[in-house]
């Protein structure tokens, strides 16, 4: 599992600090902290960022609308962003709302709060609201990776990186190269939102990456897959082996 | 012959205007009636019935001034107009005043009723004025109107003026027969004197064809008719004739006769005309003397007129006058009461704004106050290095600047608030997340004050609001149950459902609690602030105040339950969904 990587984008060291603190502190990782329109831009396109945490006024100019317009601008590397404001004023509020926001912070503000408006924005952006919140489910899915909420911090996982999903009851125990971890996903859910082109369902309670075959034997019911693991193929799933071309 | 005729004329010309009113007369209770009759619909119109009488009267100088007046006022009837001058046409023409006669007259419209005694008269004018064929004219129109249509003219003088019209204009011929008609017509009358004009006219007649024999008989009658009456001027024209017959008949002496008789009659006649000219004058005075009455009454009665009108002009200004005063009057109480009104609302928002300030400034210097004497001690402190007692002491300061905090946070929103400046947008929000929020600030103070702090609401439970405000709401909630709770008490939040859309948020504590009276001071919907009570402890008021105009703002409603000694409940109900 990785951290999220946050952009923070604030003029005021003070501020900048306890937020890249408080982010620290909760397993974040900090892509940059830009204290300038200029500066985000550059880091934007320089660093791989997940998030970007906004002050609307930078250097006194409401500079941080401007960043969020540049970044809804942005063809293919859209990306959710917060903003973060002191001024409760109708006037900012009702421009800022223009950028169309997944979320907003208002100062002062404490840790839950920050990591809440964090978790909401990237539910917001992904359609897949409650998913954190809930108390049966942690994981938001997208094209690229799984975002997962253990424990009070958020991890994501790429999702090339997955070889093997096996799913019990309310739970998924998902198997990558180099660990094995629970996620709190319904079936319905994870099967609705993995993408289709590289997932196969192969028995009521597996889903593999297609990527990640070695072996198929059909005689045994087996799938073996990278890393000595294996998933059971049901006979009801066994179109999978048209998917492949078979040498004979 | 021609001269003789000539002088013979002129004698006889004489006798027409006296036969002529003479015959008015008799004619003219027949044309009295119809006249009444025929204005019956203006009797309304009060100088036009004055008029009237006066003309009946033969009162024609007054019948003049009236017709005028009606003229002058309400010319609007056609037939009323011609019936005034009808009348005016009448007086002038009696008054001899011919020219303005006939003027009027002529202004009366071809639809009158009474057009042909208009065109006899406006014949008899043509004749006195020796205008025989314009005379003729007009008397032949009036021969052709049928006998019933004429009751009111006298068909016999109009036939007799023809006569002497033909006369006059020497077609002997055509004025033979009118003149013979006449004659007769006379005779069976009686009327002596017409009688005698007849009977020269129709002798002058014979006379003119040469016909002395036909001629003389009738002039010797006429004499002889004359002597018995005593018309002087019928004696004179008769003697006169007398006189020129014999003189051309060359009986010198008879003509001399005659002519003694003549200069006798014309002296008596001359005396008589000085007691006519005399009685006339004073007539005339007297007429004039009326005219002036008339004419100051009628001047008396338009200043009359004028001073009626400028009293109601008057009268209708200063009405409309004392209508516009009252209405601006009006106007001014009514406005002076609005700014009375919003004069008291200002001084109890002022008085509210000057308490805030007092209560604010006093709070903020006793925490400052505090803040300063407790930095003095805690840098004494730090030189005896009393290690233990800095902690003490800073965490004391501490707990001074957050509460410090609090009231600035809470004034700025009430500023806020009242300015209507505050960004406000209502969504579905997880009550759950957000009381975990607002109440991780407490912590630590919670920690300190060994007080348990317990959030059970579900974590699926949702209400319709703004995060912002709510989030103020619970702050003062949960930093007032810390502020009025003891060490070991417990603050507990959770929710109540009932079956309306409402979700009951409740803020416990088993803190002091209070009575009714501050309970109801508390729930009191004003804008003042609550007397301060707990001297000891920083509060302003400010903070429910906030709370009671957030949640009213998120639809919402705010109640407390709470019994001295044993602890409080602020409960918050909020709408679930949007209503």
């Amino acid at each position: 599992m990785e951290n999220i990587n946050v952009l923070v984008v604030e003029d005021k060291p003070e501020q900048s600090t306890k937020l890249v603190e408080i982010l620290k502190e909760n397993n974040f990782t900090i892509s940059g902290t830009a204290t300038s329109f200029r500066e985000a831009v550059d880091i934007f396109y320089a660093q791989n960022i997940d998030i970007a945490i906004i002050d609307i006024f930078l250097n006194g100019r409401p500079d941080g609308i401007a960043f969020a317009e540049f970044i809804d601008a942005q063809p293919n590397g859209l990306k959710p962003f917060i903003f973060l404001t002191s001024a409760t004023s109708r006037e900012i509020f009702n421009r800022a709302k223009l950028t169309k926001p997944y979320g907003y912070i208002v100062k002062p503000f404490n840790e839950l709060e920050l990591i809440y408006a964090i978790e909401n924005t990237i539910e917001k952006f992904y359609g897949q609201e409650d998913s954190f919140s809930a108390e049966d489910e942690n994981t938001i899915i997208s094209d690229d990776n799984l975002f997962i909420k253990k424990g009070k911090a958020l991890k994501k996982v790429n999702v090339d990186d997955i070889i093997l999903i096996e799913v019990e009851e309310k739970y998924c125990n998902i198997i990558t190269e180099k660990e094995k971890f629970v996620i709190l996903i319904s079936l319905v859910k994870i099967l609705d939102l993995l993408d289709t082109t590289k997932f196969y369902r192969t028995h009521r309670n597996f889903i593999v990456n297609i990527r990640k075959i070695e072996e198929i034997i059909p005689q045994d019911n087996l799938i073996l897959l990278e890393g000595n693991h294996s998933a059971t193929l049901s006979g009801k799933y066994k179109d999978i082996i048209n998917k492949f071309r078979t040498l004979k | 012959m021609h001269k003789k005729l000539k002088t013979t004329l002129i004698f006889l010309f004489i006798c027409i205007p006296s036969f002529l009113l003479s015959q008015e007369k008799s004619e003219s209770s027949a044309l009295n009636k119809s006249i009444q009759h025929n204005t019956t619909s203006f009797t309304t119109n009060a100088d036009f019935k004055k008029a009237q009488s006066y003309f009946f009267n033969n009162h024609w100088d007054s019948t003049l001034v009236l017709t005028t007046k009606v003229l002058s006022t309400s010319a609007k009837d056609e037939k009323l107009i011609d019936y005034c001058h009808f009348f005016r046409g009448i007086s002038f023409f009696e008054k001899k005043l011919f020219k303005k006669a006939e003027d009027e007259f002529l202004k009366i419209s071809k639809n009158f009723q009474l057009l042909p005694n208009v065109k006899a008269k406006l014949g008899s004018i043509a004749l006195e004025s020796y205008l025989f064929e314009k005379a003729l004219s007009y008397y032949k129109e009036v021969e052709k109107i049928p006998k019933l249509h004429s009751q009111t003219i006298n068909m016999e003088h109009i036939k007799d003026n023809i006569g002497i019209c033909y006369l006059h204009l020497q077609k002997y011929e055509k004025a033979k027969p009118y003149l013979l008609e006449s004659v007769r017509y006379q005779e069976e009358q009686k009327d002596t004197v017409l009688l005698i004009g007849s009977y020269g006219n129709l002798a002058t007649l014979y006379y003119d064809l040469y016909k002395d024999n036909l001629a003389i008989p009738l002039f010797q009658k006429a004499y002889a008719l004359a002597k018995t009456t005593n018309d002087f001027s019928t004696l004179q024209t008769t003697t006169e004739n007398m006189a020129v017959v014999e003189e051309n008949r060359k009986d010198y002496k008879k003509a001399l006769q005659y002519r003694k008789e003549y200069e006798q009659w014309t002296d008596s006649l001359n005396d008589q005309n000085k007691i006519y000219a005399t009685a006339k004058a004073e007539e005339k005075i007297a007429v004039e003397k009326e005219q002036k009455r008339i004419v100051k009454l009628e001047a008396e009665k338009e200043i009359e007129a004028a001073e009626r009108d400028t009293f109601l002009y008057s009268a209708i200004i200063l009405f409309v006058m004392l209508g516009v005063s009252l209405y601006f009057y009006r106007a001014k109480v009514k406005r002076n009461k609005i700014i009375h009104q919003q004069k008291e609302n200002l001084d109890a928002l002022n008085t509210t704004k000057d308490k805030l300030f007092s209560i604010v400034s006093h709070d903020l210097r006793s925490s400052v106050n505090a803040i300063k004497t407790s930095n003095k001690k805690l840098i004494k402190t730090l030189e005896s290095e009393k290690r233990s007692k800095v902690n003490d002491l800073l965490q004391n300061n501490s707990a001074i600047v957050n509460n410090a905090y609090t009231l600035l946070d809470n004034l700025l929103n009430w500023a806020l608030l009242q300015t209507d400046q505050t960004f406000f947008r209502m969504t579905n929000l997880q009550l759950y997340n957000t009381v975990e929020h607002v109440a991780y600030n407490y912590t630590a103070i919670l920690a300190d004050k060994e007080i348990s702090f317990e959030n059970t609401v579900p974590k699926n439970e949702t209400i319709y609001a703004d995060k912002e405000s709510l989030k103020i709401i619970l702050r003062n909630l949960i930093d007032n149950a810390i502020k009025f709770s003891h060490s070991k008490d417990q603050i507990r939040i959770y929710t109540k459902n009932d079956a309306t859309n409402f979700c009951h948020l409740i803020v416990e504590d088993t803190g002091i609690g209070m009575d009714t009276n501050t309970r109801q001071e508390l729930l009191k919907d004003t804008t003042l602030l609550a007397k301060k009570q707990h001297e000891n402890i920083i509060g302003t008021g400010l903070g429910m105040q906030l709370c009671k105009s957030m949640i009213k703002k998120n639809n919402g409603t705010f109640s407390i339950e709470s019994e001295l000694g044993k602890g409080t409940k602020m409960i918050i109900s909020l709408p679930k969904k949007l209503i």
